[in-house]
């Protein structure tokens, strides 16, 4: 009986999963394919699902004469350094909402949710001046700023949640012991809240690897352009390069893959169960 | 306990109560950047939008509500409204469900479940401009994916050209927004679940209780703030997310899916008329407040606020 | 007291130095990559900002003749920038608005009216008396740089097109049919080529995004004016509105285009016209290339339809080029886009894959561009050729209210008049 209702769960399991799979992986399958398809191939009726002639020219034409594996560079550089600097500053703002008291907490949680109020097309006609005076137009470090400062409001938000959901015992026993706020955080705190962190860390590196208008008023130059950028670049007034938009999407999720499936990892239960006891 | 621990205690207490001034350190840093990057920028939209300001130049003069008056009796705006609360909570509530049940999948164990882990995650790293430009061919009238397989699977009659079609643009559109959005919510509650204690899910088990009832009543309740917070956050960001229309359709067939952020976006940059624009998308966000509103009620009943 | 007094002065320390630290990574990791224009530049260089989008970004033939000009020109430097069509207005407008204009970029005739009503655009005319090829571009050319007859020319010509009609040959010959001349015609041909059971429709009408110059062409071939002569907006008048409901009628009473031409942009229409899904399509010159490739000899071309034969019309389109008014190298900007719209240039530009109609008169009548129908038949078209008229509301109307109000009119939620009328008062109201 318990072995019939395990091979059950198991199957709805995996017949649940392939339904998901199949939903989001579906539309990559049809962007590889295109991909790899010449392009009198691309349109025809009745649709042809498999290229009746394989080309990888997309694929070559992308490497090698178009800029574009320095846009993916690009883009690793800006997510990577503007997740850690969004945590670096995210990580003591939400400990202290979720342990500090005072006064003004809901005043500054409900002022985090309104920055992200007005769509930020309306938002980039004043940011420029400010971006120009900083001397950050056409630089990396420009964007990085501007990421940073449109994920920390929510990443403030993630992290205050994951410091409630861990016992306030934990952190005033190392006070006790005479421990620094700082050294609680670092030494006692962010070992449990890496689940946290790394969901945040996602959303922080997804937001830069996607954002386009920023990316494409401030920095737009081949020398910093980002690959929301570069994959617009083959779109034209008459003309869209299919096959290297397809081959080029192709492409820009291998690096997401990788660090996803790398740091899932740190996505791991019972940190927390045994730390009130102990 | 012994004195010294109870006077150690006490410490520790009376420095949580003189945090009020500390927790400035610690949220500072932030803050200024939030301040910079976006406060000033919002603030001085909110100002544009009792004047009139065209971003090309010439005289910027006090207007007072006109904006609003034009912009609440202009002859879209009724319909960008609907559409916009129709775009957010639908492709909200779907993704979220969605998301929630793929967080259970993704907890379980399995083998393959790392890379599983990785590839559901995509649709959510894709660019809006790829996602629009692939749907909009799978979704194709006459040579998209979906209406030849439904035309294979002898369903042609369901096949149309979804796009063109006033009551079923709308819906595309927010297909689209569910697919990217599902795996936003999938991680952020599977790494809420990390944080449910074994020994928790192990009493509920020894008590006899069944899987679906240890969800609801012992997990459930222990992700309900991240479920809060990244839902009132997802439904701030969609009301604003405009890419995927303003490639696709446009707004159209007529204003079909046109939303509110939509029509600011033709508002500022074809008509030149950043007030107006920016007056769409202040009453959009003094709505957005009340949805605020309600939810710290609802936040600070769970006591979540005051911990 | 004084233990509070000490954990704050802790606290502070420990949070500037952690806030150094995170600047420190943010410089090392970012701060190299900014690469500065212009650093190496002696003071005789000047350095030209240019701004363009490409047609086809196959390949960047615009970066080709920057860089063949800089070889050239030694005291002047062109930094192209590459910016989408798509985003092109709006980043303009972004840079304008925050004083980061470039020197020079590549324009549209519908944007003239709404940069220049706002002195954003350096009247050209002191450059223009002098320049060696003035007299070789057409006067109706350069009257699309202007925002009146009398107003000073903002935008160099460079690029021309004139909407025509494709056919394929193949499916004229199927059906006995010859290209047709006059709107009956045209009609009549597109419902004996059109058969929703086979997926095969007459024409490829484009509702969606863009498509306003293929509506005004028809238009315009159809007798109907956006402006008079003396400058009113007559585009609601009756003769208007009867042939926009003639249009309109293509796709609701008749049914000789598909049913996604509600939405339809020009992606669909290309893939429409290359399957043979449709048999006619109206465009310009800037897809012949392609076409040519793709199809060979099934392709046909033929000057626009009319309703009135004797007295043709059609859309002409000219992108040019412009010099911002903040620009502090206007002279240098000038010699960089008067070489773009020089013999030099063009015949590069026009033979390549972004090519578009020569406005040279002297490489218009090369041997090549003649020798060729599609660009025949595109010449010969720009002696009847209308171009948006140089009204600030131009930039609403293409940029959104066209496509709103075609849409409903497509629908039947509007009337060709009420449709009309919301055009004409948007014309009005830019004024």
């Amino acid at each position: 009986m318990i072995i019939v209702g395990h091979v059950l769960r198991r199957s709805v399991l995996w017949i649940l999963l392939f339904c998901w799979l199949a939903f989001a992986l579906g539309p990559y399958l049809w962007m590889f394919l295109t991909s790899v398809k010449p392009a009198s191939e691309l349109s025809t009726i009745p649709v042809h699902y498999l290229p009746q002639h394989w080309t990888f020219a997309a694929y070559a034409e992308l490497f090698h004469t178009t800029p574009f594996l320095k846009y993916m560079t690009h883009s690793i550089i800006v997510a990577v350094v503007t997740a850690l600097a969004t945590l670096v500053l995210a990580v003591p703002a939400g400990f202290s909402l979720s342990r500090h008291r005072f006064r003004p907490k809901k005043i500054v949680l409900s002022a985090l949710v309104a920055s992200q109020f007005l769509p930020s097309i309306l938002l980039v006609l004043a940011l420029f001046p400010i971006m120009q005076s900083l001397g950050l137009l056409n630089r990396m470090i420009g964007l990085v700023l501007v990421y940073t400062g449109f994920v920390t409001p929510f990443t403030i938000w993630l992290v205050k949640g994951f410091v409630d959901g861990i016992p306030k015992e934990m952190d005033e026993a190392a006070l006790v012991d005479g421990c620094s706020e700082l050294k609680v955080i670092w030494y006692v705190l962010l070992p449990v809240l890496t689940p946290g962190l790394v969901a945040a860390a996602a959303y922080i590196i997804i937001f830069s690897w996607n954002e386009f208008l920023f990316a494409l008023t401030f920095a737009s130059k081949d020398s910093v352009a980002t690959l929301p950028v570069g994959l617009n670049t083959f779109i034209g007034d008459y003309v869209t390069r299919w096959d290297l938009l397809t081959a080029g999407g192709v492409v820009s999720a291998i690096p997401i893959l990788i660090f996803f499936t790398l740091v899932q990892r740190r996505l791991i239960s019972g940190l927390t169960s045994g730390a009130v006891k102990s | 306990m012994d004195t010294v621990t109870q006077v150690a205690i006490a410490d520790v207490k009376r420095r949580h109560r003189e945090s009020g001034l500390r927790s400035i350190w610690y949220l500072l840093p932030a803050g200024v950047i939030v301040a910079l990057v976006i406060g000033y920028p919002v603030l001085r939209a909110v100002m544009l939008s009792f004047f009139r300001f065209s971003p090309l130049g010439g005289s910027v003069t006090f207007v007072g509500m006109h904006n609003y008056v034009q912009v609440l009796t202009s002859r879209q705006f009724g319909a960008a409204a609907l559409h916009s609360v129709i775009w957010t909570f639908g492709v909200v509530a779907f993704q979220f469900v969605f998301g929630l049940i793929g967080a259970v999948l993704l907890n379980q164990k399995f083998r393959g479940r790392g890379i599983v882990r990785g590839l559901v995650l995509i649709p959510w790293a894709t660019p809006s401009v790829l996602a629009a430009m692939m749907w909009m061919w799978i979704l194709d009238a006459n040579y998209g994916v979906l209406n030849d397989l439904l035309t294979r699977l002898g369903l042609a009659f369901l096949a149309r050209p979804w796009f063109s079609q006033p009551h079923t643009a709308l819906p595309a559109l927010m297909l689209i927004d569910v697919w990217q959005g599902i795996p936003f919510f999938a991680v952020m509650l599977l790494a809420a679940m990390q944080t449910i204690p074994d020994d928790l899910v192990e009493a509920s088990k020894l008590d006899g209780a069944t899987a679906w009832k240890t969800f609801w009543s012992v997990k459930f309740p222990i992700i309900l703030p991240t479920c809060l917070i990244t839902t009132l956050l997802r439904i701030v960001w969609t009301a604003s997310y405009m890419d995927l229309i303003l490639i696709i359709t446009q707004g159209g067939p007529g204003y079909a899916s046109l939303t509110i952020p939509a029509d600011a976006y033709y508002t500022a940059y074809s008509d030149l008329n950043f007030g107006g624009a920016t007056a769409m998308a202040v009453i959009q966000a003094i709505v957005l407040l009340g949805v605020v509103m309600v939810y710290l009620k609802l936040l600070s009943k769970q006591g979540i606020l005051d911990k | 007291m004084f233990h509070f007094w000490k954990s704050f002065r802790r606290q502070t320390r420990v949070v500037i130095s952690s806030l150094t630290v995170l600047m420190m990574i943010l410089v090392t990791a970012c701060g190299t990559s900014n690469s500065g224009s212009n650093t190496t530049a002696t003071n005789q260089v000047q350095t030209v900002n240019y701004w363009y989008w490409l047609d086809d970004p196959s390949h960047n033939t615009i970066q080709d003749l920057i860089d063949q000009f800089n070889m050239t020109h030694p005291n002047i430097h062109v930094v192209g920038r590459l910016i989408p069509f798509n985003n092109y207005q709006q980043t303009l407008i972004n840079a304008v608005s925050s004083g980061n204009a470039p020197d020079a970029a590549r324009f549209k005739d519908w944007w003239v009216g709404q940069f220049a009503q706002n002195h954003l655009l350096t009247p050209l005319d002191s450059y223009t008396k002098q320049w060696q090829y003035t007299s070789d571009i057409l006067p109706q050319y350069w009257d699309t740089g202007r925002t009146s007859s009398s107003s000073p020319i903002y935008m160099l010509p460079n690029e021309y097109i004139t909407f025509y009609l494709y056919y394929r040959k193949d499916l004229f010959a199927k059906a006995h049919l010859t290209p047709p001349k006059t709107f009956d015609e045209f009609l009549s041909d597109a419902q004996k080529l059109t058969d929703p059971a086979k997926h095969q429709y007459g024409f490829a009408m484009r509702g969606g995004a863009g498509g306003q110059d293929q509506w005004y062409a028809f238009m315009l071939a159809g007798g109907a004016r956006m402006v008079d002569s003396n400058g009113n907006i007559v585009v609601n008048n009756q003769k208007a509105v009867q042939v926009n409901q003639w249009y309109i009628d293509l796709f609701r009473k008749y049914h000789v285009a598909p049913p996604s031409s509600v939405t339809d942009s020009y992606a669909q229409l290309l893939a429409d016209f290359e399957n043979g899904t449709v048999a006619m399509m109206a465009h310009h010159i800037g897809s012949y290339a392609l076409l040519q490739q793709k199809l060979g000899d099934n392709l046909g071309v033929v000057p626009m339809p009319q309703a009135d034969p004797s007295n043709p019309a059609t859309m002409g389109s000219m992108s040019g080029n412009v010099i911002m008014d903040s620009s502090q190298h206007k002279t240098a900007a000038w010699t960089f886009i008067s070489w773009l719209s020089s013999p030099t240039a063009i015949d590069v530009l026009d033979r390549s894959t972004n090519a578009q109609l020569p406005v040279l008169q002297s490489v218009a009548n090369e041997p090549f561009f003649q020798s060729n129908t599609g660009w025949k038949v595109a010449i010969e078209e720009e002696k009847y050729a209308h171009v948006w008229p140089p009204l600030p509301g131009v930039g609403a109307v293409s940029g959104h209210v066209w496509e709103q109000t075609m849409d409903q009119a497509l629908l039947g939620q509007i009337s060709s008049q009420q449709m009309l009328d919301q055009i004409a008062a948007t014309l009005k109201s830019g004024q």
